[in-house]
């Protein structure tokens, strides 16, 4: 029996099947010999996880699209699967043509969350690609990268030959143009990797020296070659109207968890939180313009048949002509009965009429973020967002009928005090009051409010990259007195055992050392660390123990001001003075305004007419 | 619109429900005037005439559609096969007036065609196929959600035999299917694996080949032509 033969009886027994079979509506599977360059785009995580991803969709027909690039997909399978392939020999397959990893040209995975590393490896070892890039030879594939967590790509440079910075939709076609010239031109694979480091936004990490402190801070980290330049320079799509975005994705037959069109109306941010790192990686803020989202809309609703259009991006409610966008769409989805599902924050007087007049909206969960509990803690994180500002649109939201509010918060951010905590449930207590001053007979019956509670991750790239995490006893200590005030009526507390955050902190900001950590955890047997059942920290804390390292130098440590970062050497646009600058003023509960009000100065107006908003001058 | 279409091998692992949200974003996707519920969650009114196991293949599954205007079978067909999977392609269509009677009630047995993976099994079960048409009570487990019961299959099969195709042993069997009883190609299976001495799990390739009522003179006869 082949391997194709065993997989398909493998199938027979597995759980959920259906997550492995492929040939669903608008996949791709083009002729293998005919097309020289083959990429096989690896999410690594679960099939629902990975098609419910819209990089993944941007990138599968991107590459497509170009005459001489095919892609395929593949996930992680789930643990029956797993087991059954390696009692079988079967190797990890591609969802088109199932085909080995390892027989695809280069293999490509998104980085989205730090727990989904051990996958990687996992999806490496069983589709034949040897682990660490100094293993692998002349016939191996080239592993690249890309996605948030390639801006701190240290943890996983000795698995991965080379990562893309910043926006993938150029870089991504040069870097595949590269890789055909090793095989159309012969280069070796060590040739290869130095042509890739020429490629604006692509860093070969094996390119690199690090040394070291005594202490384990690093000294530094130095080019070994000419074509590595000392920083790499993230990549930015200037204009989105004009850079790729799919007409046609591909619609699952089984569900997954975001099973609808997902239209990014823009990308980046202007508000600054200090604590969130998508919100300064993924600057400036670039919108797409209302008639080509309504043209792609209309396309991509006609080419997938879904009942549902989503609008994405990091802040939806800035969008510069919201209420217009979200007019034209109801009004030319309408006939089609496609919903369009807004984004919550924004269910306010400008939205009311139209959402009446059509009556889409189901009334499901609002979800609104205020993160922290008092107006000091979200001056220090500069999250604009006050207490009056929430409770009205609370106010508008059970007095429209909705009876279901879900409230998110972090704790274990910079100088929170018990009183920051107290704050979490004080908010709790007004969204309550707010649904009971609406008369009985104009609100919706079954009050439920749910608070939920995550544990902050300091990441690099923001003003808390020097910041220590909460141990985890402060964690726990933290959750109980949450648990205590939180005993509200109508109030459901919803909080996360510290575990996770706290891996995801040594990750976060991990050296090359963590590498050797991940690999040691692998071999115990670590995988699919983002789901519970599967979570063992025991594991990883005996592989830390291996391997001489202390996980709390990574995630409980509080920084200098100079240490020099695992992540300096890249360029994310934003200056570390600036980040310095700003994790100041967040000590001092100072904010910062928007940038849409006036540039602040984050570094990104050095790279002329890459920010809309950074008029030269006014810093 | 009746519509007959196919339920390919590689997504045999499917199940109804989602084929029946495949078909329904597949008739978005043609641009076909379809009827859709009252209501506040519209649906496309669409029927099955059966719903197909998991791991089964469907080569002649039929669906109704009620469309909201005129349309000629070609165009829907046409249209549609554009707007389907490779794996679920359409094969036929002809249009009926709304007053058809429901696909469900209709139905009155299954033709399936049972593929033995290993050959050695295949011939054994083949042998003892004749055996056990001999007797006059064909005991079979049924299992439904809550319980297993006994019951005697002899009744439910119309017809059945063995041949061979490219080497390999593939049961026919055309069984009863209807609303309130079916005998289900695992109960065959069983049955004759019983007869046969094999203790041994059996791996087979179900396929629907298609679905039949009963026409005027009792007979069985193409659902899709009814
Ligand atoms: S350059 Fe200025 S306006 Fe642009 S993102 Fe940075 S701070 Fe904001």
């Amino acid at each position: 029996m082949d391997y194709r033969e065993k997989f398909e009886m493998a199938l027979e027994k597995v759980q959920k099947a259906p997550r492995y079979t492929g040939g669903e509506m608008n996949t791709t599977v083009k002729a293998w010999d005919e097309t020289p360059l083959h990429f096989g785009f690896c999410f690594p995580d679960t099939y629902e996880v990975g098609m419910s991803h819209l990089g993944l969709k941007i990138l599968y027909g991107l590459i497509n699209r170009e005459s001489w690039s095919l892609c395929e997909r593949f996930f992680m399978p789930w643990t029956d699967m797993i087991e059954l392939m390696q009692k079988e020999e079967i190797p990890l397959l591609s969802m088109e043509s199932r085909r080995p990893l390892n027989e695809f040209d280069v293999i490509g995975f998104t980085l989205q969350y730090e727990m989904s590393y051990s996958n990687i490896l996992a999806m490496m070892e069983m589709g034949g690609v040897p682990l660490e890039g100094t293993e692998r030879g002349e016939k191996d594939p080239i592993v690249v990268a890309g996605g948030p967590c390639a801006f701190n790509p240290e943890p996983l440079a000795p698995f991965i030959d080379a990562f893309m910075i910043g926006d993938g939709e150029d870089v991504m076609t040069e870097l595949n143009r590269v890789i055909l010239r090793r095989k159309t031109e012969g280069w070796t694979r060590e040739e290869c990797l130095r042509e890739l480091a020429k490629l604006e936004g692509v860093y070969v990490p094996s390119l690199y020296d690090v040394t070291y402190e005594e202490d384990g801070r690093i000294r530094a980290v130095t080019p070994n070659c000419p074509e590595a330049p000392a920083t790499v320079k993230k990549r930015v799509v200037v204009d989105l109207n004009n850079t790729y975005y799919p007409e046609e994705i591909p619609v699952p037959y089984t569900e997954v968890i975001f099973d609808r069109i997902m239209l990014e109306i823009m990308r980046g941010c202007t508000r600054g939180c200090r604590f969130c790192q998508a919100g300064m990686l993924y600057r400036p803020v670039r919108e797409r313009s209302l008639e080509k989202l309504t043209d792609l809309a209309e396309k991509l609703q006609e080419a997938t048949g879904y009942e549902e259009i989503s609008l994405s991006s990091l802040s939806s409610g800035d969008y510069t002509c919201l209420p217009e966008l979200i007019r034209t769409l109801m009004r030319n989805m309408k006939e089609k009965r496609v919903s369009i599902s807004l984004p919550s924050l924004r269910i306010d007087s400008v939205l009311k009429e139209s959402l009446e007049e059509t009556q889409q909206v189901r009334k499901t969960s609002l979800t609104f973020a205020p993160e922290a509990g008092t107006q000091r803690m979200r001056d220090v994180i500069n999250k604009g967002v006050t207490e009056e500002d929430l409770l009205e649109k609370v106010r508008d939201a059970f007095s429209g009928g909705w009876n279901s509010v879900k409230l998110y918060f972090m704790d274990g951010l910079p100088t929170e005090t018990e009183a920051d905590l107290d704050g979490i449930a004080d908010l709790a207590r007004k969204v309550v009051g707010e649904y009971f001053a609406v008369p009985k007979d104009q609100r919706a019956r079954g009050l439920r409010v749910t608070v939920s509670v995550s544990i902050f991750v300091p990441k690099p790239f923001t003003p808390f990259q020097w910041a220590p995490q909460d141990t985890i006893e402060t964690v726990f200590a933290k959750t109980e007195h949450l648990k205590k005030v939180l005993n509200i009526k109508g109030v459901t507390f919803n909080w996360h055992e510290p575990y996770v955050s706290f891996m995801e902190a040594c990750f976060a900001r991990g050296d090359r050392r963590m590498g050797r950590v991940l690999q040691k955890a692998y071999e115990k047997g670590c995988i699919l660390d983002g789901w519970n059942e599967t979570f063992r920290f025991d594991k990883w804390m005996e592989a830390f123990k291996e391997c001489g390292l202390d996980p709390a130098f990574y995630a409980n440590r509080e920084r200098e001001k100079d240490e020099i970062f695992p992540w300096d050497h890249i360029d994310s646009g934003i200056s570390k003075s600036f980040l310095w600058r700003e994790n100041e003023k967040a000590l001092r509960a100072e904010t910062t305004r928007d940038c849409r009000k006036g540039c602040n100065g984050c570094g990104l107006q050095k790279w002329k007419g890459v920010c809309g908003y950074a008029n030269a001058g006014s810093v | 619109m009746l519509a007959v279409f196919e339920k390919g091998e590689r997504i045999r692992h499917i199940g109804h429900l989602d084929i029946q949200r495949s078909v329904q974003r597949g008739l978005r996707r043609s641009g076909l005037p379809v009827a859709y519920s009252q209501g506040f969650n519209p649906h496309i009114l669409i029927t099955f005439a059966s719903a197909l196991s998991t791991g089964a293949c469907g080569k002649r599954e039929i669906m109704d559609v009620t469309m909201a205007g005129d349309v000629e079978a070609e165009e829907f067909l046409e249209k549609m096969n554009r707007a389907m999977p490779p794996e679920m392609q359409l094969k036929e269509a002809r249009a009926v007036d709304n007053k058809h009677p429901s696909l469900m009630g209709m139905v009155a047995a299954a033709d399936y065609d049972l593929l033995i993976r290993d050959e050695a099994q295949g011939e054994k079960l083949a042998a003892a196929l004749p055996e056990m048409m001999k007797k006059d009570q064909i005991m079979a487990t049924r299992k439904t959600k809550t319980k297993l019961s006994e019951c005697d299959i002899k009744p439910l099969i119309y017809s059945l035999y063995a041949e061979k195709k490219d080497g390999k042993t593939h049961l026919r069997a055309m069984m009863t299917l209807t609303e309130r009883e079916s005998c289900k190609p695992q109960m065959l299976l069983e049955a004759l694996k019983a007869q046969a001495g094999i203790e041994a799990e059996v791996r087979m390739l179900v396929t629907r080949e298609g679905l039949y009522g009963l026409n005027e003179t009792g007979a069985l006869a193409p659902l899709e032509n009814m």
